[in-house]
């Protein structure tokens, strides 16, 4: 084990643990329901998962971009008929890895 | 609608979309790891330590490259300030059952998929409880850690010979996030969406990947504060 990837390790690790603990240990974010703290709030949700979407994808659209519009469409295809996260989340990768074997 | 099934186990049944996605993802960072010359286990602790996917991707190429320390250890750092935003979001949707007691074991677990889920979950009426949450948080954390264990057993060039099946694994987190995406939507969160998406493409086009994201959860959630 080399003690630089050790210590990198460990100092991301702690601010990991920091980012994601530190906000209920020490209170933040609490606020007035309805203030703009509430709906900032709120709108983090949404606003990460679709960061998280758009980041994810963007390195893919200049690679094959028919197996990723198969994965998409498979992925909202599968959620439209489902409603299920499993079934859709295991149907995309499915969709696209036949359609960049066969492209 | 509201169920009452908000215990461990329900956590861990919540988790298994995310095992399934976190699994091959995990195993592919162990073939990356073992690739790139790390042991079987310095990657298992950089999965065990970081418990965050693309830092320790990141992680591999930063290492691998010489950059120092303190400069590495910066950018991954940076990488997931978001964090920072998941824990009083998710107390806010949970309203009145928003337990933080025993927040300084299951807010470890509070990577982006656990906390779209658990967002999910309590969008769609489930009760916010701790135990869910450790049950969320344990089985997709299990799924990461042995994800990766078994990479690195399986070696460098475990996938050399199926570019289909390693194509299909790195679609896997992409379809999650959209599932994801998918189960929380609503008319009210479409304008935070587009905003979200259009500010990460710019930042990520006009700088870097990092500041797209970071520039996209806040103009994202800029825009919920301005909307009335």
């Amino acid at each position: 084990m080399r003690i630089e990837v050790l210590a990198l390790a460990l100092i991301v690790g702690f601010a990991n643990y920091a980012f994601r603990y530190g906000p209920f240990r020490f209170g933040l974010g609490e606020g007035r329901a309805g203030g703009p703290m509430a709906r900032f709030l709120a709108a983090t949700g949404p606003a990460a998962i679709a960061t998280l979407v758009v980041a994810s994808v963007l390195p893919m659209v200049g690679e094959a971009r028919l197996p990723l519009l198969a994965g998409v469409v498979t992925v909202l295809a599968v959620w439209g008929w489902r409603r299920s996260v499993v079934l859709a989340t295991l149907a995309g990768p499915v969709a696209y890895g036949a359609v960049f074997a066969l492209v | 609608m509201s169920q009452d099934k908000s215990g461990f186990a329900s956590g861990l049944v919540t988790a298994l979309p995310i095992a399934l996605g976190y699994f091959p993802i995990a195993f592919a960072f162990g073939v990356a790891a073992t690739k790139a010359g790390f042991s079987g286990a310095e990657a298992v602790m950089l999965s065990v330590v970081i418990y965050a996917g693309a830092s320790q991707f990141l992680a591999l190429a930063l290492v691998a490259s010489g950059a120092p320390l303190l400069v590495a250890a910066f950018t991954l750092v940076a990488m997931n300030l978001r964090h920072v935003l998941y824990g009083p979001a998710l107390m806010r949707a949970a309203g009145a059952d928003g337990a933080r007691r025993l927040a300084w074991g299951w807010a470890w677990g509070l990577t982006d998929e656990v906390f779209g889920a658990a967002l999910g979950e309590v969008a769609r009426g489930r009760r916010f409880s701790e135990p869910f949450m450790f049950g969320i948080g344990i089985g997709a954390y299990a799924a990461w850690v042995s994800g990766t264990a078994v990479g690195t057993l399986a070696g460098g060039g475990a996938l050399q010979d199926y570019p289909a099946v390693e194509a299909g694994l790195g679609f896997m987190l992409p379809a999650l996030f959209l599932a994801l995406l998918l189960s929380i939507l609503t008319r009210a969160a479409v304008p935070v969406i587009g905003v979200a998406g259009v500010a990460t493409v710019a930042g990520t086009l006009a700088v870097s990947p990092t500041v797209g994201i970071l520039g996209g959860m806040v103009a994202g959630a800029l825009a919920g504060l301005v909307r009335k």
